[in-house]
């Protein structure tokens, strides 16, 4: 795999990362906002 | 609306891989450098569209006084503060590689950094009035103030003295100098951080409304 190629896919795999954190602190903000 | 969001990983994830891997690299740069402006323009944007909403919010509490609203303007000030401090670093990497070193005092680099103090006094303003009545209000008035600044600060002092810094999207000519795969990214990173600006807006804000009223319950 070239360098860009290399670099391309772990700045992918970063922001699969970011958008699961995010994902579950967006759920877990509408849980409380049920909850409250 | 959540739809959209699952949208996002997608999306994002095509224009990171097309970001590194569909354009050429722009004449006249050093190396791969120029592909910087994918990530390091739509930060500078998405801190402009932030500081904006900021203010909208801060002029709107301070009409309505709904606290809502200075949820709303808190988040923007931050989350713009967090795109603001990535501009400043992803526009640091491209100075050494281009310029030779991290920091030039730039005009561009200076006024931006300013921006970023400006904005962070925001928030040690908030830290420092106790009173949680008068706090919105002194915030959102110091937010009008910035948002008075902002424009100078991001379009024209940079361009007041010679620069460093490539032409920027608006320049001299009037039109995007850019080949169609570059255009094609670079727009779609603009729209795909705008966005992810809006989702981080919703979860900041409304954290924030469950501080603020579980404080109110603590009190009451």
């Amino acid at each position: 795999m070239s360098s860009l190629g290399y670099l391309a896919a772990v700045n992918v795999v970063i922001w699969i990362g970011l958008f699961a954190y995010l994902w579950r602190l967006d759920r877990r903000v509408s849980e409380k906002e049920r909850s409250s | 609306m959540k739809v959209l969001k699952l949208l996002l990983l997608p999306y994002m994830a095509a224009v990171i891989g097309a970001a590194f891997l569909w354009p050429e690299p722009a004449k006249g740069f050093i190396g791969e450098s120029s592909r910087i402006v994918f990530f390091h323009v739509p930060c500078a944007w998405a801190s402009t569209l932030a500081f904006i909403v900021a203010a909208v919010y801060s002029a709107a509490f301070l009409w309505k006084g709904k606290p809502w609203y200075d949820d709303i303007a808190a988040a923007a000030v931050r989350i713009g503060l967090l795109f603001g401090v990535l501009t400043l670093i992803t526009g640091s990497l491209f100075a050494r590689v281009m310029w030779g070193s991290w920091w030039n005092w730039d005009p561009r680099e200076s006024s931006y950094l300013l921006l970023v103090f400006l904005y962070s006094a925001y928030l040690f303003l908030r830290a420092a009035v106790e009173d949680p009545e008068r706090r919105p209000r002194i915030a959102a008035a110091y937010a009008l103030f910035a948002a008075v600044l902002m424009p100078f600060l991001t379009f024209v002092a940079p361009r007041v003295t010679a620069s460093l810094h490539p032409q920027t999207v608006i320049n001299p000519q009037g039109k995007i100098l850019m080949d169609t795969p570059t255009r094609a990214v670079f727009f779609g990173a603009m729209a795909g951080f705008s966005a992810l600006f809006f989702w981080l807006l919703s979860i900041d804000a409304r954290a924030a409304r469950l501080r603020r009223t579980g404080e109110n319950l603590h009190r009451d």
